[in-house]
């Protein structure tokens, strides 16, 4: 009701209004001022606050112009369901079982493990984890992708060879070969909106605060990611490999990789 | 909404067990068959270089016959071994940054000048100072086209004095020297392109280049038996014995050098059973069973081993017809044994998922650029572009005597 | 006193090459991207290139709340606070800049049912209704998704 009489009100502005609006919000080349030494971006995570809406996931396909098909994805959400361990076993947990049907786009549907038998079960979401030391970017035969100083990593579209071995390299499955531009793509930290000012997507449209999104080298006042830093116990993804993720992960299980 | 979801779970549950991260849910293997020939033709190159390497430097005088043979399947086989590589690729047309901006720190970037090294520096230049004398003299007496293409060759270099074919022979000699090691760089070098990626436990493995070079060496010199026994039967000629029996008994050494290594790599796998080791032995157990354990283990490395094991000690027992027939099945068997293996290694790394929790079920076509047709086209390319490199350069119209010139002593 | 000479087909190998060589010096310098080894071992071209790659779709609550400023006051009071005007009514179109009462979804009970309907994978703190013991997909025929503290 409300956002009805305001989006009437609103319309009568006329449209010199709209047009400064659409000018700054969506057909604005990035800011020339945008200087990348000068920022550094980061995305955490809080397992204990995903709800496994898939609106993220979905976002991203939107958003990125992501090829449709389920095996494509820049970021997505796994489900995790640790089953009560069998009475006979002694053990603390039982079965691990792990899906995400078309990467958590359309939400998950009912679990098929009846209630009483679940544990504990839980949302991950995934995306690329902007390691210190990337075995993606170390592996490219050509200087196609790349750490920039700004936190993200990227590939370069038009100097990919298409090979696939930074595919292989990525040890979280982050990387995938476009169809459409034959060329490996990934999580871009939404470089064309953080570089306009506005949040990855993910971020944007994630309605629990799951995804907390900052920059390291300019901490607003009430920065999300000091928060987040300051409050909880943070873990990373395979840890083991010495890739060092920047990507941090609140309320981690083990069961995670 | 839920109709959408059940149509995209029957879309995608056929394709694994277990979870796999979406990214490596799609129907077919990000590096497919060719993928498996590359590392297998380049491994080809290098067994049969250090095979001819034996009568250079090792003077394994058995093997004269096969010299200018095996060098000459070696330069076949390079000249198609990065076909496939750049068949693979999203872009093909952009493989020259490969060259211009080598990322050093990439294991695949430094290939390109591995393989032009290889080629140029190496089997090019060994193969041209051993034929440089034959090139001036077919160039003089050979009509048309043929001699044309001789006269090419020589790069108007016309001096065949004893002294300067005295000097090509010692270069030769020297470059041969060189060519051991780059041989063992060149196919280490593909190993370490599987064996650098530690997000893979299937290859991420130091021992990796080694199990590349030896199984290079065991195939390189099987191709060598197979394609000297080929060419004699063409040319219904008798096979020289000793030469066989003596690359029946280099096969042996390095298959036995192979196999333990091979084993302690599994030993080692078994025994320390690091993370991700039961997707790796249910893999070995159910994916990859025939491939493995009657494509590599069986077929390729124990019958071969037995029959040319059991031939080292009963020689002399055994007719030279049955002898010729084993080494002949040895040699085909070790073919694919480590074509195999090489299929093992790059869709092995690819069965399961770096989550560690599922298995992927890849279909893999027999049209398409990844598909078994290309495959084999590709593979009989180098025995296409063999056929012609001996009817230039091993013709028996050319060789008055024996198998090869008279070659004085380097020293 | 003679000069050491080379051998011709030394000579020939040499100057061979040495030709092979300086052809790839030649091709490096001309093949190189110019942006190259700017900030690292890539083109620095395609950092900005990467800018402007594709334009933003969503549009960010900031811009929503240009022209709905009393919509994100309500929103601010309550239990939606943090929520994203997109993450319900969808990606702002072209279309709805120009004429306001086009192409926004409007939300139906799929969508509050999307996060709200009750999963055991779901943090035990987060509000979730099992909807067949509750009443039906027609939630904001009670609720307000804007104020949704206003119970009815």
């Amino acid at each position: 009701m409300v956002a009805t009489v305001g989006g009437v009100l609103a319309g009568l502005l006329a449209l010199p209004a709209a047009r400064a609006l659409k000018k700054k919000f969506s057909t604005s080349p990035a800011p020339s001022g945008y200087d990348a030494s000068k920022h550094k971006w980061l995305m955490c995570l809080d397992v204990d606050k995903c709800i496994g809406c898939g609106l993220c996931a979905d976002a991203c396909k939107t958003e990125n112009h992501v090829p449709e098909a389920s095996h494509f994805f820049r970021t997505w959400i796994e489900r995790y369901i640790i089953k009560k361990p069998a009475p006979a076993t002694a053990a603390a947990r039982g079965e691990v079982l792990v899906d995400s049907p078309n990467g958590g786009r359309g939400g998950f549907p009912p679990a098929l493990v009846p209630r009483a038998d679940i544990l504990k079960s839980f949302f991950v979401p995934k995306l690329c984890n902007l390691c210190e030391a990337s075995p993606c970017t170390q592996v490219c035969p050509v200087g196609a992708t790349f750490d920039t100083p700004d936190g993200a990593v990227l590939v370069d579209p038009s100097y990919c060879i298409g090979c696939g071995f930074c595919i292989q390299a990525c040890p979280y499955g982050c990387r995938f070969l476009s169809p459409v531009t034959r060329t490996a793509e990934k999580c871009t930290l939404c470089y064309h909106r953080i570089t306009r000012g506005l949040l990855p997507a993910c971020v944007e449209v994630c309605p629990t605060q799951a995804r907390v999104f900052g920059d390291l080298k300019n901490p607003l006042a009430d920065d999300p990611l000091q928060a987040f830093v300051q409050e909880n116990k943070v873990n990373t993804l395979k840890p083991h490999l010495g890739t060092n993720p920047r990507v941090l992960y609140a309320n981690l299980d083990k069961e995670v990789r | 909404m839920s109709l959408q979801l059940t149509a995209i779970l029957a879309e995608v549950a056929p394709h694994f067990d277990g979870y796999v991260y979406p990214n490596e849910s799609g129907s077919h293997p990000l590096w497919g068959v060719l993928i498996v020939l590359y590392p297998y033709i380049t491994g080809l190159v290098a067994g049969a270089f250090i095979m001819a390497s034996l009568v250079r430097v090792f003077r394994v005088k058995a093997l004269e016959p096969v010299y200018r043979l095996s060098l000459l399947t070696a330069l076949a086989f390079l000249l198609c071994a990065t076909l496939p590589l750049l068949l693979h690729l999203g872009h093909p047309e952009r493989s020259y940054q490969i060259m211009i901006t080598p990322h050093l720190t990439s294991p695949m970037a430094i290939f390109g000048f591995v393989y032009a090294w290889y080629l140029m520096a190496v089997l090019l230049l060994e193969l041209w100072f051993d034929y440089r004398g034959d090139l001036v003299n077919w160039g003089r007496t050979e009509p048309g086209l043929r001699g044309f293409i001789y006269r090419l060759l020589t790069v108007g270099v016309s001096d065949v004095s004893p002294a300067a074919i005295a000097l090509d022979h010692k270069l030769s000699w020297i470059i041969s020297i060189l060519g051991i090691p780059s041989a063992f760089l060149l196919h280490g070098y593909v190993g370490f392109i599987f064996g650098s990626i530690k997000a893979n436990p299937w290859w991420g493995n130091a021992i990796m280049p080694i199990i590349f070079i030896l199984s290079a060496m065991v195939s390189g010199i099987a191709l060598c038996v197979f394609v000297y026994m080929v060419l004699s039967w063409r040319r219904r000629r008798a096979l020289d014995m000793r030469c066989l029996d003596v690359m029946g008994m280099y096969l042996f050494y390095a298959l036995v050098i192979d196999a333990a290594i091979e084993a302690l790599d599994w030993i080692h796998r078994a025994y320390s059973a690091e993370e991700g080791f039961h997707v790796m032995e249910y893999m070995a157990q159910q994916r990859l069973f025939y491939t493995l354990s009657i494509g590599q283990l069986l077929m390729g490395t124990l019958i071969p081993l037995l029959t040319l094991g059991s031939l080292q000690v009963a020689r002399k027992f055994v007719s030279d017809a049955i002898r010729t027939r084993l080494y002949f099945t040895c040699a085909i068997f070790v073919l694919l044994g480590v074509l195999a293996m090489r299929w093992n290694v790059v869709m092995g790394g690819q069965f399961f998922s770096k989550s560690l929790r599922g298995v992927m079920s890849y279909k893999l076509e027999f049209a398409g650029a990844e598909g078994w047709f290309l495959g084999l086209m590709l593979l009989s390319l180098p025995f296409i572009i063999l056929t012609v490199l001996i009817k230039l350069f091993l013709s028996q119209s050319l060789l008055t005597s024996g198998h090869v010139p008279h070659r004085p002593d380097p020293t | 006193m003679r000069c050491f000479q080379m051998p011709p087909q030394v000579f020939r190998v040499v100057l061979l090459i040495f030709a092979i060589g300086v052809s790839y010096l030649v091709a490096r310098t001309l093949l190189t991207p110019a942006s190259f080894h700017e900030y690292g071992f890539y083109r620095g071209a395609a950092l900005a290139e990467h800018t402007t790659r594709h334009e933003p779709v969503f549009a960010g609550k900031l811009a929503c709340g240009v022209r709905h400023p009393d919509v994100l006051k309500t929103l601010a009071k309550g239990g939606h606070k943090n929520l994203s005007c997109e993450a319900c009514h969808g990606v702002v179109s072209p279309q709805h800049l120009t004429d306001p009462t086009s192409n926004m979804d409007k939300p139906s009970g799929a969508i509050c049912l999307r996060c709200h309907e009750a999963s055991p994978s779901r943090p035990a703190g987060f509000r979730q209704i099992v909807v067949k013991d509750h009443y039906a997909e027609k939630c904001i025929e009670c609720h307000l998704p804007h104020e949704p503290n206003e119970v009815p």
